[in-house]
């Protein structure tokens, strides 16, 4: 079973990392998962014909993509009212975009259909040559996040080594910065390289979790609030799993503009993200979004990622 | 309980059982078939997750599991759905709370989790799957042929059963109705078309039997209508047998005049008619005289068809609104109306008398016959039925008596007459134990030398009051009441202690000869004599019986047993009062008698009229002749004893040779026999 899971997750080539906080969206999205499927898939053909339009002219509305960490239709409903306000406050349409999946979404950032792009820290680090960090995400009333290994309490394992030889569920697949490159590294950190344990890949993040509830494998790497999550709380006996151990806390997810793009307007877009907390209908803004709010982020705020993943992943080519 | 009822109770129970059973099969099939229903809605549902499930299996993506299995669990009379892995983990932990069951098998009151651990979900399902209006369902999750897990699906019958009893409630409901309005409507056409013909069937019955013929109305062809014709048919036939009855109960078939039944029923209406209209009616009794002479010589076709004869003689001279009625025999009742004068009844009396003599022929035969007619008046002699009926009777009986009227009027004498004979009636049952009664014995002498050989029994009544009471009153009259049974055994049983006494004392009786009478002669009357004969150590020639001629007459073949019976015992019989009677000489063929008595009346005149001279002559060569004894009774003058003797007539017996004596003064005779030795060599050898 752990290798059919794991061959329908080299087919997805999923985001998983930046679903982390999708807890609330999934609750949501679950219920309306089959019936909203294929409008889903109607609205990510629409938003593909959409992208290159969006750049066709300079005068043309800004292109503000968000990663498929959610529904196609999720993820316009949170970002919208962020989309108008950037807009209204710009004077320029800005329009949002999202992709039916992963690889569409990564096409859109490799060719920089998107003027304005969020997406997980992974994909920041690999686009850096395109894209400029502006911001990053505050949720939870926090800017950062680390990455975590759980086990079940009655497992009767204590200590990472202790892993040696066991199944891991990780989140989302290879990409995901929380729920795979973080854990994979606090298990090369404890001395464990890939070959030591079997590795399986759950839909999600809060999946991973759910699958150790479920007895799925011995223990989940995921984000460290990933068990605090009312998606996860929802579905499992939290109580039942614990902590094995956690990384270094490091920034979240990045909000970024084309590197070409003027320095005032990125700046601008900039100063209205940090601003929305103070405002009374930016706090709606980022309510809707699921976040708490933007804090500043500058290139060299997402070192730490590139040290973790060259870790991690020693052979990858990160541009600068 | 009626009928109706019965039929209606019927119906409805029918109607109860028919509908219950069709609701009970068509409940059954719609519950199949909302079975179905669910059953089909379940596996449409498991299949499509199951379809679809797969890929959320290898992807370890429980939140899309459990979403599924929130999908299922939540859908219509679903109550639980969850995902399973091959090795039956639960792969979901998703339980809908706000199901009765889940909420029911978790035994808790207040808001029911929504996730389950998956031991405690595994343990839970299964206890689930094991209720009885639960269905549970499996449908099996593969990929590529691999099998992955299973969809478990527990479908509830709850709303089904809740339906199920909806639905008997609107059948109950419907069927009630049905069953009332069928009841009803059948009760109304039964009422209508069957108890209401069945009612009118009663009621005409009730008619019929106080004796209204009444038809019923056919007004239908159907059973019911056949059943009213067949009554009327019935009906009709009862009232023909029942005037048949009535004319044969009222009527006389020989005559076809009224019998004593109708005669009495109109006497009584006349009472009522004539104390009403202050009138006078007559009564008649007419008798025929010595019609059993016309029976007997002529047979009883012949003696039938006289009386027809006679009855329509008199019919024909009587008035429409007089009434003729037989009585019974050669017995007629005439019930004149509205008569002025009592002559008027004679007048109408003497009419019927010359009536009845009119000759009638028979086989040939001219027949003349005469009558006696006793009249009572109303209201003179009666103004009841009984009285009115009972002194015609006496008046009759008193115009029957020789040298009397054939028509006589019922006087108070006759009442006197009546009375008196009902007091010796009384007396006569206490006769035997107040030993009123007495034995004579008149002696009787061999003609030839007037030797003694025996004596006649002679009964006397000396009533304490009344005296000396003749044999000639009572003897009837106790044989017409029956006493004479008593009297007779009284008389034998005394005649042989006495003849025991005598013999004991010495002395030579010869035989007693003991009077019968024909009301004696029954089986009984055989083991009497023997009795007596054993009792008193007597040989059966010691008794001899005296009968009658009128004995005879009936011809019985009783008597002609119990008569052959005692003869061949060595007991002797005489022919008493021989020519006052019928004297048939057939008789004398007939039974073996061995003595013949020459009546008085034929001895009497013996010496003076050369016919009863030539008479008794015949009868002793006669008998003679048959090997028969003579006996002549009321022997009185030596003139008389001569010419007897002459004609050579065996025996002697009347006053010139010895009155009757009393036992004492019969033992003195025989004691002085004994001394002076008469001729004794015909005295019976059996004399010891």
């Amino acid at each position: 079973m752990t290798r059919g899971i794991k061959g329908a997750r080299d087919a997805r080539q999923t985001l998983a990392d930046t679903r982390e906080r999708s807890s609330a969206g999934t609750a949501l999205a679950g219920r309306r998962h089959v019936m909203l499927g294929l409008l889903a898939t109607l609205g990510l053909s629409l938003a593909e014909r959409s992208i290159p339009a969006a750049l066709a002219s300079s005068a043309a509305p800004l292109v503000m993509g968000i990663f498929p960490r959610r529904q196609a239709t999720l993820t316009t409903e949170l970002y919208a009212p962020l989309a108008a306000y950037l807009g209204r406050e710009l004077g320029r349409e800005v329009q949002l975009v999202t992709a039916k999946d992963f690889d569409a979404f990564w096409d859109g950032v490799e060719q920089r259909r998107f003027d304005i792009v969020h997406y997980n820290q992974f994909h920041y680090v690999r686009s850096a040559d395109k894209y400029r960090v502006i911001a990053h995400n505050e949720e939870f009333g926090t800017g950062t996040v680390a990455g975590a290994l759980y086990v079940r309490k009655d497992s009767g394992i204590n200590a990472i080594a202790q892993l040696r030889g066991r199944k891991i569920v990780f989140g989302g697949g290879t990409d995901a910065m929380m729920s795979y490159i973080l854990p994979s590294y606090l298990l090369l950190e404890a001395g464990l390289k890939p070959g030591d344990y079997e590795t399986v890949f759950s839909k999600n993040p809060p999946n991973s979790l759910i699958s150790l509830y479920h007895g799925q494998a011995d223990a989940s790497g995921a984000g460290d609030i990933l068990i605090d999550l009312p998606v996860v709380r929802n579905a499992m006996d939290t109580s039942t799993v614990t902590h094995l151990g956690m990384t270094e806390r490091v920034l979240h997810l990045p909000w970024a503009v084309r590197k070409d793009m003027p320095q005032a307007l990125a700046a601008r877009i900039q100063a209205l993200l940090v601003e929305l907390p103070a405002r009374e209908e930016g706090r709606a803004i980022l309510a809707r979004a699921e976040m708490t709010g933007f804090g500043e982020a500058r290139d060299a705020d997402y070192d730490p990622h590139r040290r973790i993943i060259r870790k991690v992943m020693p052979s990858i080519d990160l541009p600068r | 309980m009626r009928l109706a009822s019965k039929f209606i109770l019927t119906v409805a129970g029918i109607l109860s059982v028919t509908l219950a059973l069709n609701a009970w099969f068509f409940l059954r099939s719609q519950n199949h078939l909302l079975e179905q229903q669910l059953n089909e809605r379940g596996r449409v549902l498991g299949h499509l997750i199951a379809l679809i499930s797969p890929e959320a299996i290898l992807g370890l993506d429980f939140l899309t599991l459990n979403a599924y299995a929130r999908e299922v669990s939540r859908q219509r009379d679903v109550v639980y759905g969850v995902i399973v892995d091959n090795d039956e983990q639960p792969l979901t932990s998703y339980v809908n709370g706000d199901d009765p069951h889940i909420r029911s098998s978790l035994g808790v009151d207040g808001p029911t989790p929504d996730h389950l651990p998956p031991p405690r979900l595994q343990t839970l399902i299964r206890e689930l799957a094991a209720l009885p209006d639960v269905i549970p369902i499996e449908f099996p999750i593969a990929h590529d042929g691999r099998p992955l897990g299973r969809l478990q699906v527990g479908i509830s019958r709850a709303e089904l059963a809740m339906q199920a009893r909806e639905q008997l409630l609107q059948q109950f409901g419907i069927y009630a109705a049905i069953i009332l309005f069928l009841s009803v409507a059948i009760y109304l056409v039964f009422r209508y078309s069957v108890m209401r013909p069945v009612q009118r069937l009663i009621e005409v019955s009730r008619d019929v039997g106080r004796g209204e013929f009444t038809l019923v109305p056919v007004t239908s062809g159907d059973e019911l209508g056949r059943l009213g014709e067949t009554f009327n048919a019935m009906t009709l036939e009862i009232q023909r047998e029942q005037a048949k009855l009535h004319h044969q109960a009222n009527y006389d078939s020989l005559t076809a005049q009224p019998n004593r039944m109708l005669a009495v029923e109109r006497l009584q209406q006349e009472i009522r008619s004539a104390h009403r209209q202050q009138q006078r009616f007559a009564l008649m009794f007419i008798d025929l005289d010595d019609f059993k002479i016309v029976n007997d010589t002529m047979g009883h076709a012949a003696g039938d068809r006289l009386l027809a004869h006679v009855s329509a003689h008199i019919r024909a001279r009587l008035r429409d609104e007089d009434t003729l009625a037989r009585l019974g025999g050669d017995e007629f009742l005439v019930l004149l109306p509205r008569l002025g004068q009592a002559n008027d009844a004679r007048d109408v009396a003497d009419r019927l008398l010359a009536a009845v003599a009119e000759p009638v022929t028979l086989d040939g035969r001219e027949v003349v016959v005469h009558c006696s007619i006793g009249i009572a008046l109303y209201p003179d002699d009666g103004e009841t039925v009984e009285a009115l009926m009972a002194n015609a009777d006496n008046a009759m009986y008193q115009a029957k008596r020789p040298g009397r009227a054939p028509i006589c009027f019922f006087t108070a004498e006759m009442n006197a007459q009546v009375h008196e004979r009902l007091r010796l009636e009384q007396d006569l049952n206490k006769v035997i134990a107040r030993g009123e009664l007495q034995l004579e014995f008149q002696p009787i002498f061999r003609a030839a030398d007037g030797a003694y050989v025996g004596a006649e029994v002679l009964l006397r009544w000396w009533h304490p009051e009344r005296g000396f009471i003749s044999p000639a009153t009572f003897i009837p009259l106790a044989e017409s009441t029956g006493q004479i049974v008593a009297i007779g055994e009284w008389v034998l049983r005394e005649a042989g202690r006495q003849l025991r006494c005598w013999l004991d004392a010495g002395l030579a009786p010869g035989y007693l000869a003991v009077n019968l009478s024909r009301v004696q002669l029954r089986e009984d009357l055989e083991l009497l004599i023997r009795e007596v004969l054993d009792t008193n150590e007597l040989p059966p020639q010691a008794l001899e019986l005296e009968i009658t001629e009128n004995i005879l007459l009936d011809d019985h073949q009783q008597i002609n047993a119990v008569l052959g019976r005692l003869h061949a015992q060595g007991l002797s019989f005489s022919l008493d009062d021989f020519g006052t009677g019928y004297s048939s000489l057939s008789y004398l063929r007939r039974f073996s008698f061995d003595t013949l008595k020459i009546d008085r009346s034929f001895v009497a005149p013996l010496c003076d009229d050369a016919e009863a001279a030539a008479l008794v002559r015949a009868i002793v060569a006669m008998a003679h002749s048959l090997a028969l004894k003579v006996i002549a009774e009321g022997v009185e003058t030596r003139a008389q004893m001569e010419f007897l003797r002459d004609l050579h007539c065996d025996y002697l017996q009347g006053y010139l040779l010895s009155h009757p004596l009393d036992a004492e003064h019969f033992t003195t005779f025989l004691t002085r026999c004994a001394r002076d030795s008469l001729p004794r060599d015909s005295v019976p050898t059996f004399v010891q």
